[in-house]
């Protein structure tokens, strides 16, 4: 089996563990949203570093995000994203209040969207535990409106330093099966990404 | 990785993590940074611009790509430079970049880390450093533009400022 195919099997049985915790946030999202929102893991990918922000389609757009890190020696970044007028109609409709016009932020939108944020990372990083037997602790989340690329390229560096590419999972959102402008960008550390595929030795 | 732009490709060239591209008036050279550092070199008189977006600090004696830390991709553009004729007198350097993109202390605060050792390696390079807009909280785009050397910064959205 050549060093390439070797790879693409790693990534594949990476994605199914991950998909498997997609699948349990999706659940409780669904929950949270009244039904009306599900997820499903779009890809799990190691790219060049160089390449990791074309290959994302993150490019110099202003996004809204709500940031999590997980805490402790198994370490990584959950980057939940939305484009402004997708962050609207969420935080709108949890608040059961009409889009409001473009403008600053209120605290209340900003805690509605950073609660989604929470809810959507315990539920996954949960599901994740349990599956690799370790212990995940997510930090509170926090709001914050600014190029995509920015964001990604620090939540990057562990990985960076290890070496010169990086691995990164992307999960989608469907409201009655139509796609969002909403993306769970997941960069876990190294030593996280160690211990999924012990996990996955130990379970084959 | 380090390219070099000729007049018949892109007239804007975005230079990726761990990248270095050189081009020569009229093009442009972009990168969106956060926690790295966007290092732009330029020649006035021969209107030759280089970047290199900086991702690391210091390379610890790793040479696999030199583009992607500050103490190795600084030699790694003027070498760029050289193969483009030009000559490291008369370079000047402004940098933009190294902010702290998270709220949480620990590892990921890198930046101050990128600009400290940055300054060093094009002090060390004998490069003067005629223009910088560094540290904060928030993402830069940059963009050179090789006619003139000139840096524009946009903060987010929210501002932007010509170097």
């Amino acid at each position: 089996m050549s060093a390439t195919s070797v790879q693409s099997e790693k990534l594949k049985v990476l994605h199914d563990l991950l998909a498997a915790a997609t699948h349990e946030a999706s659940a409780t999202m669904s929950r949270w949203t009244n039904g009306l929102i599900s997820l499903s893991l779009d890809e799990v990918r190691e790219l060049p570093l160089e390449e990791v922000i074309r290959g994302l389609e993150l490019d110099d757009q202003l996004l809204i995000m709500v940031i999590l890190s997980l805490e402790g020696p198994l370490g990584g970044e959950m980057i939940l994203t939305f484009d402004e007028q997708n962050a609207r109609q969420l935080a709108a409709s949890l608040l059961n209040r009409p889009v409001p016009p473009e403008g600053e932020w209120t605290e209340l939108e900003k805690s509605a969207l950073t609660e989604t944020g929470n809810i959507l990372a315990c539920a996954y990083m949960s599901a994740l535990s349990r599956l690799i037997g370790e212990d995940l602790m997510p930090t509170a989340p926090y709001f914050l409106q600014d190029y995509g690329a920015s964001v990604i390229q620090q939540a990057l560096l562990p990985q960076a330093m290890a070496g010169d590419h990086v691995l990164v999972c992307r999960t989608g959102f469907h409201r009655h099966g139509q796609e969002l402008n909403w993306r769970v960008l997941f960069v876990p550390h190294h030593a996280l990404r160690e211990a999924m595929e012990k996990a996955i030795r130990a379970s084959a | 990785m380090n390219t070099t732009v000729s007049e018949e490709e892109i007239q804007i060239a975005s230079v990726g993590m761990g990248q270095i591209v050189v081009a020569r008036k009229p093009f442009r050279l972009s990168a969106v940074l956060g926690s790295c550092v966007g290092v732009a070199l330029y020649h006035p008189r021969l209107a030759v611009g280089g970047l290199a977006h900086v991702v690391l600090p210091q390379s610890n004696g790793r040479s696999d790509n030199p583009a992607k830390f500050a103490d190795t991709a600084i030699p790694a553009l003027l070498q760029e430079f050289q193969k483009q004729g030009v000559p490291p007198t008369g370079l000047v350097a402004k940098i933009a970049g190294g902010a702290c993109m998270f709220q949480m202390r620990g590892p990921l605060q890198i930046g101050e880390g990128n600009i400290q050792a940055v300054r060093e390696a094009l002090a060390k390079a004998n490069i003067p450093l005629v223009a910088q807009h560094v540290g904060g909280t928030a993402g830069r785009r940059i963009t050179l533009d090789c006619s003139d050397g000139s840096l524009l910064v946009e903060i987010a959205g929210r501002h932007i400022e010509i170097l």
